[in-house]
C-alpha cells in the first residue's frame, strides 16, 4: 500500500505556492496535514502528479482575532487548535467538537485548512464552521475570494475550491459571550467519523430564544445547517417541550444517506437524540 | 480419580486410557506458579524482535499482489506487457504462469477444495490474487499492479448462506466438486436425543446469528523466500506457527522433497490462530523467488489481510432446540448450523469438529445433535481464530441457556449452577465422547461473584434503572478446551474419506547443557506472540532447580527440526511441558550417573538444588551443574566404559499427546480428543443508551480455570487480551459483505478493532485451579479463553440492560446501529418509549 | 520522478540520503536507515504502530514523506535504552507485563514518552487518552495503561 510516484514542490512563501497550483493547473494537489490526503494516495485513490506542500509557508498557522472574526490559518493543526485558549474563548464550539477528532498523532499533523479542503461528510469542523457562519478565504494566482461556509462545501468530498485555489484562512465570528453551545456525536469509536453530530449554539434573551444554529454533520454529502429547525426554535421560551419538537423535526428533516454502520433509520434516530442533547447542554451554558 | 461418567450410547470398557502424568501437581514449586518477568521482553521492547518484514537478504526483491475487484468472475483476459516494460520490474506472474510450476495449496478438506496461490480462471472472492509483481521495490511493484489489464466476465454473486445451499449453474463456485455450493451436510447424533425431548416439558427453540470476524493481528502474513538453483533448495524465512506441520505441505505444493524446504521461523508480532499455515504467503513468494532467481520478499499489506488471509473466523446460522424440564434441567440439545466457509475450504470442518468437544458446556446435557450445513461463497475463506468454531458454540449454549431462564423465570446464575458437571463427576465424558479431565465449575461461579461484588452490581443497576438508566448484567459459563489434537479436522469427514489414523500432535524439544553449565533449549514452535521462552524457562528450572538466568531458548528451523505441531489450539504450554519434562528426565539421569562418580555417591541418593547437584541431607556435598557439564564434555575417559557416559550433556524428547482416542467407525461418538478442559465464568455489568445504541461497559470480570498455572501474569495477560477480543467480536467487529459481494469492512476504519477508550476501566481476573490428571504438572491451556467467555455475558448484559423493552438479541455484533434497530422495534410496536 | 534530498536527525545521529518524493517517513527509517523498530501495520493512519517522534510530536510515520521530514529530528524506539539499559518506560512495560507480540510495543512506547515528556505527572485520564491512539490485538490495553502509571512512579522516584 504505497503511494504512486510524483513531482515534490516545497514553496516558501505563499505566492510560490500559488504560483505552483497556478502552473500545475489540476494535476496538484496541496499537502498540509496529510492525514487524509495520504492515506487516499497510499491506497492509490488519488495519484496527484505533483504534490505542493505548504508546511514550510511562513504564517499560514496563525491563530488571532481580527475585529469580530477569530481567524485560523489554514496550516494550524488541530492539536494546536484543541488546546488554544484564544479557540475556547471564541469559538467555544469548536473547542467543544474537538473532543471528538481522532487522535493525537492525527491531530499533531492535520490542519483546519486541510481537513475542510478534503470536505468528508462525517467530518466534525465542517459542522462548526457551518453553525458557526464562518468565512473561508480562498487565494490563488489571480486573486482571493471569501466562500461562505455553508456555500463552500458542495458535495461528498467536494467543495467551492476552484482549480488553482487553496484555503488561506477561516474566519469565523467570535461567539457572544452569552452564547450557549453544544457539540454532541455519534461515532462507533472514540475518534472515529461521525455516523452523525450535531453542532448547535443558541442564545436566550430572558428565556426566549433569540438566536439558534444547529448544524448537522455525517447525515449526508456534506454538513448542513437545520433551518427548519432554528425557525422552530427562535422567538419562542426554550422549555423541554420546545427542544422535545425540535429534536423530532430535526428526525424528520434530515436528508441521510445509509451506510453499513449507520442506515437511514438509525442516522435519523441519532439526529433526534443529539438535537435533544445538544439543545439542552447549550442551553444550559447560555448566559 | 473418581470412577469416571461415561453416557450409556458410549462403551464405556477401557474407553479412558491410563494417565500419562510423571509430574504430579504439588504446591511447592519454586518456578511454576510464579509471576516471572518474560525472557521475550528486552529485544521486543528495544525493536529488535527481528519480525518477518525485517529480514532483509542481500540482492532481495519485492513482490505485490493485484487482488480481484470482483467476487465472482470469469477471468477472460490478463495483459501484463506494460507492467512488465515498467523499469525496476522483474517478473509478472498471471495463476496461469504459476500453475506450470507449482500445484494447488494444502488443504483438508474431503472432498478437496482446489485452491492456488494465485487464482486460475475464475476469481471467487473480492481481493484474491490474479497477478502478482516482483521488483526492485514495494512501490515499483504496486505501480505495476496498476498497469495490468484484467478482463473479467462476471458471475452471479453469492453472498447469503442460506441462499447458497440453492445456488444452481454458474452461481457454483466449485463446478469440479459438483453442482452445487453446499459443500458437506450431515446429521450427528450422540445420545437418546429423540427420548430425552419426549420426556421435556418444554422445548425452547431460537435463530441465532454469530457475524464473521477475524484475528487480523497488528502484524500482516508476510514471507522471505530464496531458492538455490545449484542445490535446487528453499530457504524460506516465515511467520506461520505451524512450521513443521506446513513446511512439507508447501514444498509438495511447491513440487520439492521436504528436505528440500527450510522453513526457518522468525518473531511473529501476533496470530490468535491467524498464522497457523499462512501458506498462500509461503507458496506464492517461494513460487516467484524460484522464478525469478531472486531472494523475494512478499508483505501483505492491510487490505491484502482483511480481504484475503487465511482466516476470517466463523459466520454462522444456528436454529436451536433446547429440551428443559419445568425445574430447569436441561435434557438435551439439538440444532442446525449454517456455516459460510467463504470461497475455499482450507481446514475441512475442523471448526464443527472442534465445537463438538465441548458443544454441552459446563452443564450435564444427556444427548446432543447436530445438523451441519457447510456453504460456500463469495468471501474470503475461514480459517482459525481464537476459539476455532467453540467460541461460537459457547455462544450459542449460553444464550440458549438464558432463553431456557427467561422462558423458566429462573435467574441465570440459578440454572447454571443448577446443571453443572458437578465436581465428583469428573473424568466426565459428554455424549460426544469427549472428555472432560477435571473442574469445579461452582468453585469458578463463586470466585467470579465475590470478585465482582454481586450485590454492589446489583445496588448499580437498581439505583440506574431508578433514574431511568439502562444497566444489565450478564454472566457467561464456558469451557475452554486446550491441547489440540488433529482428530476435529477430519472427524466430520465422510467415512469413505481414506487414510487418517490417530493423530499424536506431538511437541518436542532439545535440552543441551553446555560445558560451562548452561542450559540450552531448542523449541521446534516459534514464538508466536505469547511466552514460549518464558513458559519453557520456569519449567526448565523447576526440572534443574537452576537459575531461570542459566536457562537459554533457541529456535529450530525445519532442517534442524524434531516432530513438532506448534502452538495452537491452546496446546503449547501442555505440550512443551511434557516435551522438557521427558528430555529433562533423561538428561537428569546422566547428570546424576556423571555426578555420582564424581561425588562416590549412588545417583539415587543425589537431588538437584540451588543449581546443583548434591548428596541428599548433605549440605556442601554437591557440585555445581557446571562442573558437571565440564567433566561429561571433555573428561569422559574418566568414567566407566559404555554408552549411558557418552561425552556431553544432551537430550531430546517428542511429546505425544496426552489423550487421544479414535471416533466410533459410524461417529456415533468422536473418540477423545480435547480433554484437558478449562473453565471460565465471564461477568459483565453494562450500561446501553437506549437512544443512540452505545454500549459502555461498566465492569467486568473474568474467572478461568487452566489447571496448574506456570505463570499467573502472563495467563492474566491472555485473558484480558481475549476479553478484548470478545468484546470486539461481541460488540464492534464484522466483515460485512454486501450483495455485490463487496468486503465494505475492508480497512481498519471501518473494522472496528477496540481501542483503549471502548474496554472497559478494568478487566478483573481470578484464577481457579484444578489440576488436570492427564498433563504434567496438571496444566491445561489457556490461550483463547478470553474470547471464549466474553460475547455469551455480553450479549446477555445488554439484553438485561434493555430487559424494559423486552428484547432478545439473536445476532452479533451488537452495534450501535443493532442495538438501536432493536429498541426501535419495540417502540414502534409499542408507539411510546416504555415506562421505567 | 527526480529524487531530493532529506537531511534529518534520527535518534540524534544526522543522516543525508537521496530519495523518491514518495518514500513513507516509515518505509525511510526502515529501509534506508536500517531502523527496523517502526512497525508498519496499515498504512492508512489508523493502527499506529508505526507512530514515532517528529520534532517531538507523535506522528504517524505511515503518513509522513521522508522528505517532509527533511530538517526535523525524529525519535523511534530505538532511542530509549541507553548503553544497554532500559528506561524507565521500557521497564515499567516489562514489569507490569505491558506487550504480548511486541509489535505495537515500540509506538505504544513513543506516544508515552511524548506524553511525559509534555508533562512528567499526567492524570489516568490523559494515559488513557494517550494509549487510546494507537492499537494492540494482544492486551487489552490494560496492563500498557499500568505501565504508564508505573514509569511515572519511577522517573518521579528517581529524580527524589
Amino acid at each position: 500500500m504505497k503511494p504512486a510516484a510524483f513531482e515534490y514542490v516545497r514553496p516558501g512563501s505563499l505566492n510560490e505556492a500559488l504560483q505552483a497550483l497556478s502552473r500545475h493547473a489540476g494535476n496538484a494537489k496541496i499537502l498540509a496535514g496529510g492525514q487524509s490526503l495520504v492515506p487516499m494516495m497510499n491506497l492509490r485513490m488519488l495519484h496527484p502528479a505533483v504534490i505542493i506542500d505548504i508546511n514550510r509557508v511562513p504564517g499560514l498557522d496563525a491563530i488571532r482575532t481580527d475585529g469580530d472574526a477569530l481567524v485560523v490559518g489554514a496550516l494550524a493543526r488541530h492539536s494546536t487548535l484543541r488546546d488554544s485558549p484564544i479557540v475556547a474563548k471564541h469559538c467555544p464550539l469548536m473547542r467543544e467538537a474537538y473532543r471528538y477528532v481522532a487522535h493525537k498523532p492525527i491531530r499533531n499533523r492535520g490542519t483546519l485548512g486541510g481537513n475542510i479542503s478534503h470536505a468528508d461528510p462525517a467530518s466534525e469542523m465542517p459542522a462548526v464552521l457551518v453553525a458557526t457562519d464562518a468565512t473561508i478565504v480562498v487565494k490563488s494566482a489571480k486573486g482571493e475570494r471569501k466562500i461562505a461556509a455553508a456555500n463552500f462545501f458542495i458535495g461528498l468530498m467536494q467543495t467551492a475550491l476552484q482549480t488553482g485555489e487553496m484555503v488561506t484562512e477561516i474566519r469565523i465570528p467570535i461567539a457572544p459571550a452569552n452564547q450557549g453551545w453544544a457539540f454532541e456525536e455519534a461515532a462507533n469509536r472514540k475518534g472515529d467519523f461521525a455516523m452523525a453530530a450535531i453542532g448547535a449554539t443558541l442564545t436566550l434573551t430572558g428565556g426566549v430564544c433569540s438566536q439558534a444554529a444547529v448544524a448537522v454533520a455525517g447525515m449526508s454529502d456534506r454538513a448542513t445547517r437545520l433551518s427548519a429547525l432554528e425557525a422552530l426554535l427562535e422567538r419562542k421560551p426554550l422549555d423541554d417541550d420546545l427542544i422535545m419538537r425540535a429534536a423530532v423535526l430535526a428526525k424528520s428533516s434530515v436528508k441521510p444517506d445509509s451506510s453499513y454502520h449507520a442506515d437511514v433509520d438509525f442516522k435519523r434516530d441519532l439526529a433526534e437524540a443529539l438535537t435533544e442533547r445538544a439543545l439542552k447542554n447549550a442551553r444550559a451554558r447560555c448566559k | 480419580m473418581n470412577s469416571p461418567h461415561i453416557p450409556k450410547h458410549i462403551p464405556s470398557e477401557g474407553y479412558i486410557p491410563q494417565s500419562r502424568q510423571r509430574e504430579k501437581p504439588r504446591k511447592d514449586y519454586k518456578w511454576i506458579g510464579k509471576n516471572m518477568k518474560r525472557v521475550e521482553d528486552p529485544r521486543l521492547l528495544t525493536g529488535q524482535a527481528g519480525y518477518i518484514d525485517d529480514i532483509k537478504l542481500p540482492n532481495m526483491a519485492y513482490a505485490a499482489v493485484l487482488r480481484s475487484d470482483r467476487a465472482h468472475a470469469r477471468i477472460k483476459k490478463i495483459d501484463v506487457a506494460k507492467a512488465k516494460a515498467l523499469p525496476g520490474v522483474l517478473l509478472v506472474m498471471t495463476g496461469e504462469d504459476a500453475k506450470k510450476v507449482t500445484g494447488p495449496t494444502a488443504q483438508f478438506a474431503s472432498p478437496p477444495v482446489v485452491q492456488y496461490c494465485i487464482a486460475v480462471d475464475r476469481v471467487r472472492h473480492v481481493g484474491e490474487a490474479v497477478a502478482a509483481v516482483v521488483a526492485e521495490n514495494r512501490y515499483i511493484a504496486e505501480d505495476a499492479c496498476e498497469l495490468i489489464d484484467v478482463e473479467y466476465e462476471d458471475l452471479p454473486v453469492v453472498v447469503d448462506p442460506e441462499q447458497a445451499v440453492h445456488s444452481t449453474g454458474d452461481a457454483v463456485l466449485h463446478p469440479d466438486r459438483g453442482p452445487t455450493n453446499l459443500a458437506y451436510r450431515k446429521t450427528f447424533s450422540f445420545g437418546p436425543v429423540d427420548d430425552d425431548f419426549a420426556k421435556a416439558d418444554r422445548v425452547v427453540e431460537r435463530r441465532l446469528r454469530w457475524a464473521r470476524s477475524g484475528a487480523q493481528p497488528l502484524e500482516t502474513v508476510g514471507a522471505v523466500a530464496e531458492y538455490h538453483s545449484g542445490t535446487g533448495k528453499f530457504t524460506v524465512y516465515g511467520n506461520s506457527s505451524f512450521v513443521n506441520y506446513v513446511g512439507w505441505l508447501v514444498g509438495a505444493s511447491l513440487g520439492v522433497p521436504a528436505h528440500k524446504f527450510n522453513l526457518i521461523p522468525v518473531t511473529t508480532g501476533g496470530s490468535f490462530g491467524s498464522k497457523l499455515f499462512t501458506h498462500k504467503v509461503l507458496t506464492l513468494t517461494a513460487t516467484l523467488a524460484r522464478a525469478c532467481g531472486r531472494p523475494v520478499k512478499y508483505m501483505e499489506d492491510r487490505l491484502d489481510n482483511t480481504m484475503s488471509c487465511d482466516n476470517h473466523g466463523s459466520d454462522r446460522i444456528y436454529y436451536c432446540k433446547l429440551a428443559v424440564k419445568n425445574d430447569g434441567t436441561i435434557l438435551a440439545l439439538k440444532f442446525q448450523v449454517i456455516d459460510d466457509y467463504g470461497a475455499y475450504l482450507q481446514f475441512g470442518y475442523g471448526t464443527h469438529g472442534n465445537s463438538l468437544c465441548q458443544i454441552v458446556g459446563p452443564y450435564r446435557i444427556n444427548s446432543v445433535e447436530m445438523e451441519l450445513v457447510a456453504v460456500l461463497t463469495n468471501k474470503c475463506q475461514q480459517g482459525a481464530y481464537r476459539g476455532f468454531g467453540s467460541e461460537v458454540t459457547n455462544w450459542m449454549v449460553e444464550r440458549m441457556v438464558d432463553a431456557a431462564a427467561d422462558e423458566l423465570k429462573m435467574d441465570p446464575f440459578e440454572i447454571r449452577r443448577k446443571n453443572f458437571i458437578r465436581p465428583d463427576q469428573f473424568p466426565y465424558v459428554i455424549p460426544t465422547g469427549n472428555l472432560y479431565d477435571s473442574g469445579n465449575y461452582p468453585a469458578v461461579m463463586d470466585e467470579a461473584l465475590r470478585i465482582a461484588d454481586i450485590k454492589k452490581w446489583k445496588d448499580i443497576q437498581a439505583k440506574g434503572r431508578a433514574e431511568g438508566r439502562c444497566i444489565g448484567i450478564g454472566v457467561a459459563t464456558c469451557q475452554e478446551r486446550s491441547v489440540f489434537s488433529a482428530t476435529e479436522f477430519w472427524s466430520l469427514n465422510p467415512l469413505d474419506t481414506p487414510g487418517f489414523q490417530l493423530t499424536s500432535s506431538p511437541e518436542s524439544t532439545q535440552i543441551r547443557i553446555d560445558p560451562t553449565g548452561n542450559i540450552q533449549v531448542t523449541l521446534g514452535s516459534p514464538f508466536w506472540g505469547n511466552s514460549p521462552e518464558t513458559i519453557a524457562t520456569q519449567i526448565v528450572a523447576e526440572q534443574f532447580q537452576c537459575d531461570p538466568g542459566n536457562v537459554n531458548i533457541v529456535y529450530a528451523g525445519t532442517d534442524s527440526a524434531f516432530n513438532s505441531t506448534g502452538p495452537g489450539g491452546s496446546r503449547f504450554t501442555v505440550m512443551i511441558a511434557g516435551a522438557i519434562v521427558g528430555a529433562s528426565v533423561k538428561l537428569k539421569e546422566k547428570i546424576r550417573r556423571i555426578a555420582g562418580q564424581m561425588l562416590e555417591s549412588s545417583p539415587g541418593d543425589l537431588e538437584f538444588r540451588d543449581g546443583k547437584i548434591g548428596v541428599k541431607g548433605v549440605p556442601g556435598m554437591e557440585k555445581t551443574i557446571g562442573e558437571v557439564a565440564l567433566f561429561a564434555h571433555y573428561f569422559r575417559l574418566g568414567l566407566p566404559d559404555g554408552d549411558e557416559y557418552s561425552s556431553g550433556l544432551d537430550a531430546s524428547y517428542v511429546y505425544d499427546h496426552p489423550l487421544t482416542t479414535m471416533p466410533a467407525a459410524d461417529r456415533s461418538h468422536l473418540g477423545i480428543f480435547y480433554p484437558i478442559m478449562g473453565h471460565m465464568c465471564h461477568m459483565a455489568l453494562v450500561e446501553v443508551d437506549p437512544k443512540t445504541g452505545k454500549v459502555k461497559i461498566l465492569d467486568y470480570v473474568a474467572v478461568h480455570d487452566a489447571g496448574t498455572v506456570v505463570n499467573p501474569m502472563t495467563l492474566a495477560g491472555h485473558i484480558r487480551g481475549g476479553t478484548a477480543q470478545g468484546i470486539g467480536s461481541a460488540l464492534y467487529e464484522h466483515f460485512y459483505y454486501d450483495e455485490n459481494g463487496q468486503l465494505l469492512t475492508a480497512s481498519f476504519a471501518d473494522y472496528l478493532i477496540p481501542t483503549l477508550d471502548e474496554m472497559p476501566a478494568q478487566i478483573r481476573v481470578g484464577h481457579v485451579e484444578t489440576p488436570s490428571p492427564f498433563t504434567e504438572y496438571g496444566i491445561k491451556g489457556g490461550g483463547e479463553g478470553g474470547r471464549m467467555g466474553a460475547p455469551p455475558a455480553l450479549t446477555r448484559a445488554v439484553e438485561d440492560a434493555l430487559s424494559r423493552y423486552g428484547i432478545r438479541v439473536d445476532e452479533l455484533p451488537l452495534t450501535p446501529r443493532r442495538v438501536r434497530s432493536l429498541v426501535r422495534a419495540t417502540e414502534q410496536r409499542q408507539g411510546r418509549t416504555p415506562g421505567i | 520522478m527526480s529524487a531530493v534530498k532529506v537531511n534529518v536527525r534520527v535518534n540524534g545521529t544526522a543522516y543525508a540520503r537521496e530519495i523518491e518524493p514518495r518514500m513513507l517517513l516509515c518505509d525511510f527509517l526502515r529501509e534506508e536507515l536500517e531502523l527496523k523498530g517502526t512497525h508498519i501495520g496499515c498504512e492508512h493512519g489508523v493502527c499506529g504502530v508505526c507512530t514515532v517522534l517528529v520534532d517531538g510530536e507523535s506522528t504517524r510515520a505511515c503518513l509522513l514523506f521522508a522528505v517532509q521530514a527533511d530538517g526535523a529530528e525524529v525519535r523511534t524506539v530505538e532511542s530509549l535504552a541507553k548503553d544497554g539499559q532500559l528506561s524507565p518506560l521500557q521497564q515499567a512495560f516489562r514489569e507490569n507485563h505491558g506487550l504480548q507480540c511486541g509489535f505495537c510495543t515500540p509506538a505504544m512506547l513513543m506516544v508515552a514518552t511524548e506524553l511525559l515528556e509534555h508533562d512528567p505527572d499526567p492524570s489516568l485520564e490523559d494515559i488513557r487518552e494517550a494509549v487510546s491512539s494507537n492499537l494492540c490485538r494482544c492486551t487489552g490495553y490494560f496492563n500498557i495503561v499500568d505501565a504508564v502509571r508505573t514509569a511515572v512512579a519511577m522517573i518521579k522516584e528517581g529524580k527524589q
